[in-house]
């Protein structure tokens, strides 16, 4: 083997938290611009943050969403052994608790991946300006407390541990 | 798939995308089918989980794969039931989606949109119950 198994799945790791952080930015982008559109031309950073041609991430959001959950899901099979055991040996149980609402989340999010999708390639479209607020609104809630809730598990136990 | 806003300009409304130009943005079918999968998933989701319904359980320290439920089995370590209850989900809410499909485009289009975004926000509420041992210990 040209890495051991630790390195593997530490760069697996590493792989799941940076399509996190793409996915985490393009959302944030995204959800801010549908949640309180430019009007004017653009100033400030927070104006230049909001003034991104939204409906251009939709696919990419989509696409950074399937790979980023698919790869929690390969860790996932290390992570019940190696690192849910010792967390609950140790009483970490809100942790715990939080990841479990964590792999609920993103299937969730998973579900809404299709209706998002079309929303935005109807950007167009006044009747769906609505649900396209909604939806991006909750996948970027969603997204937020997968990467906090990912980031704090990582601390208790994960990089090096 | 060109659907980029244009560059913010002085107007009063906000700029809009141009219309959807591929094939399945356009489609009246795929729209359905998005509607419905978006309210089946997560409605299907907590069924699962709730009354413990996966498709197959998974023993992570042998690599063992059964289907629907399985216990855990004694010095094989613990179960995996959420890949179960996703894969489950996604495929109950995929055939539910395609058959939607089906429905003429008056009756599809009285479906309220806004079941899409409030049922997952509203699934989370017994899901994070179901977790009370983790909250409470």
């Amino acid at each position: 083997m040209l890495i051991s198994v630790n390195t593997f799945w530490t760069i697996l790791l590493i792989v799941h938290g940076l399509l996190a952080i793409a996915l985490l930015g393009a959302l944030t982008h995204q959800a801010m611009a549908v949640l309180m559109p430019v009007r004017q031309t653009a100033g400030g950073f927070v104006t230049r943050f909001r003034a991104v041609p939204a409906a251009g991430y939709a696919t990419a959001i989509c696409v950074l969403w399937i790979l980023t959950f698919l790869m929690g899901a390969w860790i996932y099979t290390k992570y019940r052994i190696y690192v849910r055991i010792p967390i609950e040996q140790a009483g970490y149980w809100k942790t715990q608790g939080f990841f479990e609402l964590k792999e609920h989340a993103a299937t969730l999010g998973l579900g809404l991946l299709p209706i998002y999708w079309y929303v935005w390639k109807n950007a167009h479209d006044p009747e769906y300006d609505g649900v396209r607020k909604s939806v991006t609104a909750l996948l970027a809630f969603i997204c937020w407390f997968n990467f906090l809730v990912g980031h704090v598990l990582n601390n208790v136990r994960g990089f090096g541990s | 798939m060109n659907t980029t806003i244009a560059t913010p300009s002085t107007s009063k409304s906000p700029p809009r995308a141009k219309a959807a130009t591929s094939s399945l943005a356009a489609s009246a079918k795929f729209r359905t089918f998005a509607v419905v999968f978006g309210i089946a998933v997560p409605v299907m989701y907590l069924l699962c989980e709730w009354f413990n319904l996966p498709l197959f359980t998974y023993h992570p320290a042998t690599n063992r794969i059964e289907f629907w439920w399985a216990p855990a089995r004694s010095g094989e370590g613990p179960t995996m039931y959420w890949y179960g209850w996703t894969v489950l989900s996604l495929l109950v809410g995929s055939a539910v989606g395609l058959l939607a499909t089906m429905l003429p485009d008056s009756v599809a289009r009285k479906i309220p949109l806004a079941l899409v975004w409030l049922l997952p926000i509203l699934a989370l509420i017994p899901l994070a119950y179901s977790l009370m041992p983790f909250w409470t210990k």
